[in-house]
């Protein structure tokens, strides 16, 4: 581990066992019994300041991975350490630093505005009212939300729903930021745009580290650092596009050509 | 149109009363003999006392449903506090209808209630607030982990209702059934709460129930966070904490 080293995991792996049931609850208990690998021994080293791909196919274990650095899901084995904390024995510390953000729309309350909605997550973030005032006065800015930041959530597209999902992230000051796919569901120039914004101002102005996933191979060219190639719950390959060229020995391949090569 | 339901809920019971009012007025001595004030207070207080139970649990069952559980999740509040925040509606909305239902005893049917003793009233709420809601934060485990409305809540309400002394007082019941009776807060609660306001009992004579009162509270709350502590470390080992 690197001094600046924000995100640590050794090992990390998910297995899932099929959903709980009343009949299935105790004998699963005491009955270990993994079904389905969702994750697979990952050890990856995230910097800060830097901007970092999972990309891969659906079903590559890139969500399941995000949700265990958020604590959102537990590890079936391995640690994770995320800006100092374990995630599973300081979950709370670690979700002091960290912020999500989804292609789920539906983690939104859809009766309330933007605005509304802005305040009551603030909130569940320790926020005061006059800085959550404050904060939402300058995300609105900085996201070029005015149009729609007093419209019911109900009436957003996608992009305005995308734009609501960053300035929730960007609510409470953490120094990570995952994204699930965040530029799922927009055209291409809204993807971009957004993109532009992460890597412009999120990276380049407020110094934060993006964690994000994709199954777009241009994006995770263009837009990340380094990236790491997954499948069926395994990362294939870890670097930044030079290396990865360097290890497959083809110095003008192209981001489809390593993808290919790995997976 | 709650106004309306609470008048007729009480109207109800009026009209029963009248029917067996005299009946039951020797089990009822000691709140005064009248059957109608004595069944008023059981039906306001365990309506509030129902909220107390189930709405933890709805509140959760409601964001699993429609998403935003997870997003409360990622952020530094403790998960029990969550769910306990997203019960304060609920707890408000309740103690407005348990004033609506002692209104309408008090001005259209005209009971006198003693309300010398307001500090006692509000302790024996406070006290029963902690307890349900305990028992509310016990049943929201239950959602938590298998996604579903839960027995825990039927059991313990049905069993309130049958045992606590809501519509009668739980000294026509069986000797077994008042042995059960006594493991329940809601019967403190009831005999502090009619004690109080129907006989104008002072802290000296209900002190018994309130130190009940205390008991469960300070046994069922911290058991009821623990519990739920351990009920989202289960959802979040199986990885099922979004799904619904």
């Amino acid at each position: 581990m690197s001094e600046t080293s924000i995100i640590l995991t050794r090992d990390l792996t998910k297995y899932f066992t099929p959903s709980t049931n009343l009949i299935d609850f105790f004998p699963r208990m005491f009955a270990k019994k993994p079904v389905v690998k969702a994750v697979e021994g990952v050890t990856i080293d995230v910097q800060s300041g830097e901007i970092f791909a999972f990309l891969g196919p659906n079903g590559a274990g890139k969500t399941t991975l995000i949700k265990m650095l958020c604590t959102l899901i537990f590890p079936t084995r391995g640690e994770a350490i995320v800006d100092g904390h374990d995630i599973t024995k300081d979950d709370e510390a670690v979700r002091r630093s960290i912020g999500l953000v989804t292609g789920e729309e539906r983690s939104f309350y859809w009766r309330l505005t933007g605005k509304q909605n802005l305040k009551f997550f603030g909130a569940l973030h320790g926020l005061k009212s006059d800085e959550i005032q404050r904060k939402i006065e300058a995300l609105v800015d900085l996201l070029d939300m005015q149009e729609y930041v007093d419209t019911r959530f109900n009436e957003y597209s996608t992009g305005m729903k995308q734009h609501l999902a960053v300035a929730r992230c960007l609510l409470s000051d953490a120094k990570i930021l995952f994204m699930d796919e965040p530029t799922k569901s927009l055209d291409h120039s809204s993807a971009e745009k957004l993109r532009r914004f992460i890597k412009e101002r999120i990276v380049g102005q407020e110094k934060k580290t993006v964690v994000f996933t994709t199954h777009v191979l241009r994006e995770a060219a263009d837009f990340a650092d380094r990236v790491a190639f997954m499948d069926r719950g395994v990362v294939k390959a870890l670097g930044t596009l030079s290396e990865l060229k360097r290890k497959i020995k083809v110095p003008e391949a192209t981001i489809e050509d390593i993808f290919k090569y790995f997976i | 149109m709650n106004l309306i339901g609470v008048f007729f809920s009480v109207l109800t019971f009026f009209f029963i009363a009248k029917l067996f009012g005299k009946a039951a007025a020797p089990h009822l001595q000691e709140y005064g003999g009248d059957y109608f004030p004595f069944v008023l207070i059981g039906i306001a207080f365990s309506t509030f006392l129902g909220v107390g139970l189930g709405t933890s649990a709805g509140a959760l069952r409601q964001e699993q449903m429609i998403g935003t559980l997870e997003a409360m999740l990622i952020t530094p509040t403790r998960a029990t506090s969550i769910v306990i925040y997203l019960s304060l509606w609920n707890f408000i909305y309740s103690s407005f209808n348990i004033l609506v239902y002692l209104l309408i005893g008090r001005f259209i049917f005209g009971i006198k209630f003693s309300l010398s003793h307001p500090l006692l009233i509000g302790a024996v709420f406070f006290l029963s607030i902690l307890s349900f809601s305990s028992l509310g934060i016990i049943s929201s485990c239950f959602v938590m982990v298998f996604k579903r409305g839960n027995p825990v809540n039927w059991i313990v309400s049905s069993s309130f209702d049958l045992l606590g002394g809501v519509y009668y007082p739980i000294t026509i019941l069986p000797g077994p059934l008042q042995v059960i009776s006594h493991a329940l807060p809601i019967t403190y609660a009831l005999q502090a709460l009619r004690g109080i306001l129907l006989a104008g009992y002072s802290f000296t004579q209900v002190r018994t129930e309130i130190l009940a009162l205390l008991g469960f509270a300070l046994v069922l709350f911290p058991l009821s966070v623990l519990l739920f502590e351990f009920a989202l470390k289960w959802a979040k080992k199986d990885g099922s904490l979004s799904q619904y």
